[in-house]
């Protein structure tokens, strides 16, 4: 090789791609680099001497250099200040029922414009939606949407919420919390599914724009959080507390895994923390594990197990325990804690029969908690 | 049983090898290099006592660091012409990493024409990841299908930096840009997650060789560029055990250190783990006491 060879091969740019190795590279045949990132600063970070940064919006506080992103993969330290780069870049938008968030008692029978980016704070071995969570952004198709688009979509396709949902809210924080603010600005509520993987500071702050949040507790002990979600249990348990004493509406789902995470004594132990220091009006839902992503040695939930883990909870006297992707099974519907009578029947996502008015159940008229209208 | 052969060539006056560096030195640096790892004198019997001439070869850089900090194109091409000088067809080598933007930040030419080197990123169209995930150990990743299906050998052609997680990043980590989901396997100094990563199937079958470009080594504050902390110390790290390779990679980055008066990375906590969960693992070898150093300096 001589110097003037050496040089055609190194300098200049633009891919020049016309084959390539033997019978392996017939698919290249052009260079494509999918969809450009956003480049708007991140909040909640604080910028370090050499260019680094450490991050303030969730426990991880990745600290980093240059060029380097951050657990969620969608944050990325560009010089010395950080980005997120999921900003007005959903990969997922979708109308759904509120009910397969699931929301059993916010506006029920109603849809959620829902969204999402990629990108994830903590990594479930059990993740149902890991095509979107565990990748990057530049590895999924994007969509070009500002929050105020979102926010007039919602409203011109009649869905009284957005929820910000499927992957995880808290790493397109930003984006999220913006499209709440346009959101309520046309009375279109907002609605959050999350891990509750959040520093206090970031959480006050968008409890003051929406409206919903469920948080996603996948089980009740560190061991299981340190081996099957990569996250901390207390933050998790610190985030349904501190949303809980909000006025913001707080449900919390229970993934229930065969083997793992469904002992009767560990559903005992959550299901009175949950009364004891939220409430014993907070819904809960154990909802039914399907095997995907890296947990496929152990079959879909029995329904056995779930029924026993819901007898459970309601033994400990919380008053709204239901059942999740079981459609059809009598603990889906919302039952009068006064009179035990179904005031809302579904099936699925799909909501039936509504006996309640104005908040009180029709039969016995005893309240029963949660955003109706 | 015989020790883990590391050759550790270097240039004469490496304050002059020039940047970007000069290639014709490079190359008589692989020519040396290859020669005393292999005990081949000859050039094609070297290469080919570690290669196939049907082999269709990956040389794996990491260009996260952009220009600056990243494996130097002067290098990669080097070693591929080197290469294809000595029994491997052009058309079968690809220089690669996880991004054709990286690359091109890094100094590439981006080149995927019939017949010659090659050089893309995973996310070229006709690239990408595979569609199945390879679950091994801790390790849950999708990989790049120029890792599992467009190459039958691989060398990790890294950049040698000092790392604030891992504490060295080397041979072994730069496959980290062969998964789709690097970002999750930082924790607990990135242990045992790279050796894990390296032990998996798509990475333990076709690694045939790691070289560490140590022309600059940043031994302060990686793996960002910082140039105060940059030892321009004109090396090319040679070795057939990965393990091996990255042990004396970090030797080098503490003796740059301790020239400094900075702190080992034991006295800072972030010592590289990964290296002794590796020799456990059965990848190779971390004890200096198993591993046969050669120093030389080339013209």
């Amino acid at each position: 090789m001589n110097r003037r060879q050496f040089i055609r091969t190194t300098a200049g740019a633009g891919l020049v791609i016309g084959a390539g190795l033997p019978s392996l590279c017939a698919g290249l045949t052009a260079s494509q680099e999918k969809g450009g990132l956003s480049h708007v600063e991140a909040r909640y970070y604080k910028k370090l001497p050499d260019r680094e940064i450490e991050c303030e919006l969730c426990p991880r506080a990745c600290r980093l250099g240059d060029k380097e992103r951050g657990y969620c993969g969608n944050r990325e330290n560009q010089g010395g200040t950080y980005y997120t780069l999921v900003y007005g870049k959903a990969c997922s938008l979708m109308i759904d029922p509120v009910e397969k968030k699931p929301f059993f008692h916010f506006l029920p029978g109603t849809n959620a414009l829902s969204m999402a980016t990629a990108g994830c704070n903590v990594n479930c071995k059990f993740c149902q939606n890991w095509t979107i969570s565990q990748v990057r952004p530049e590895q999924v198709e994007n969509t070009d949407i500002p929050p105020e688009l979102i926010a007039s979509r919602a409203q011109e396709l009649r869905c009284p919420s957005i929820a910000y949902t499927y992957s995880e809210p808290i790493v397109f924080y930003e984006y999220m919390y913006d499209t709440a603010v346009e959101a309520r600005r046309r009375r279109v509520r907002s609605v959050v599914v999350t891990a509750g993987h959040v520093k206090p500071e970031p959480l006050r702050d968008l409890i003051a724009v929406v409206d919903g949040i469920k948080v996603d507790l996948k089980g009740f002990s560190q061991d299981f959080y340190s081996q099957y979600v990569r996250g901390d249990l207390k933050t998790v348990l610190e985030t349904i507390r501190t949303v809980a004493k909000s006025r913001v509406w707080l449900e919390i789902v229970y993934l229930v895994i065969p083997t793992l995470n469904d002992s009767t004594a560990g559903i005992r132990e959550m299901a009175r923390w949950v009364k004891n220091e939220v409430g014993d009006h907070v819904p809960l839902h154990f909802s039914r594990f399907q095997p995907l992503y890296l947990v496929k040695n152990l079959p879909p939930t029995p329904v056995s197990t779930l029924e026993a883990a819901r007898d459970t909870a309601l033994g400990e006297g919380l008053k709204f325990v239901y059942l999740g992707n079981v459609p059809g099974h009598p603990g889906e519907n919302t039952y009068c804690p006064s009179c035990q009578k179904a005031v809302i029947l579904r099936t699925g996502f799909k909501v039936g029969d509504v006996q309640l008015k104005g908040g009180k159940c029709k039969f016995c008229g005893a309240s029963v908690p949660g955003i109706w209208a | 049983m015989p020790k883990s052969r590391v050759v550790v060539i270097r240039a004469a006056n490496p304050q002059d090898i020039g940047s970007p560096p000069d290639p014709v030195r490079v190359l008589r640096m692989f020519q040396r290099g290859f020669g005393l790892l292999t005990e081949e004198p000859d050039g094609k019997n070297a290469v080919m006592s570690v290669f196939r001439s049907d082999d269709q070869v990956g040389i794996k850089v990491n260009t996260i660091g952009g220009r600056a900090i990243s494996t130097r194109p002067e290098v990669s091409l080097s070693l591929a012409h080197w290469l294809s000088g000595n029994g491997v067809a052009e058309k079968n080598i690809v220089v690669w990493d996880r991004t054709n933007r990286e690359l091109r930040d890094a100094g590439y030419r981006l080149d995927g024409a019939a017949g010659g080197i090659k050089v893309f990123g995973t996310d070229t169209e006709g690239a990408g990841y595979g569609d199945e995930l390879v679950s091994h150990l801790n390790v849950g990743s999708l990989f790049s299908k120029i890792q599992t299906e467009l190459v039958t050998a691989s060398i990790s052609l890294a950049i040698l930096k000092d790392h604030g997680l891992a504490g060295v990043t080397a041979g072994m980590k730069n496959y980290f840009g062969a998964i789709h989901n690097p970002n999750k396997y930082h924790d607990s100094r990135c242990n045992p997650f790279v050796p894990e990563v390296f032990d998996s199937p798509p990475v333990k079958a076709k690694h045939r060789l790691s070289i560490l470009d140590a022309l600059v080594v940043q031994y302060h504050r990686g793996p960002s560029f910082h140039p105060q902390w940059a030892e321009k110390f004109g090396g090319l790290v040679f070795s057939l055990d990965p393990v091996a390779a990255d042990r004396i990679g970090w030797s080098l980055i503490e003796r740059f250190r301790a020239a400094k008066g900075l702190p080992s990375l034991k006295e800072e906590g972030r010592e590289p783990a990964y290296l002794a969960t590796a020799a456990t693992m059965g990848l190779g070898r971390a004890g200096l006491g198993e591993i046969e150093i050669i120093e030389e300096v080339v013209p």
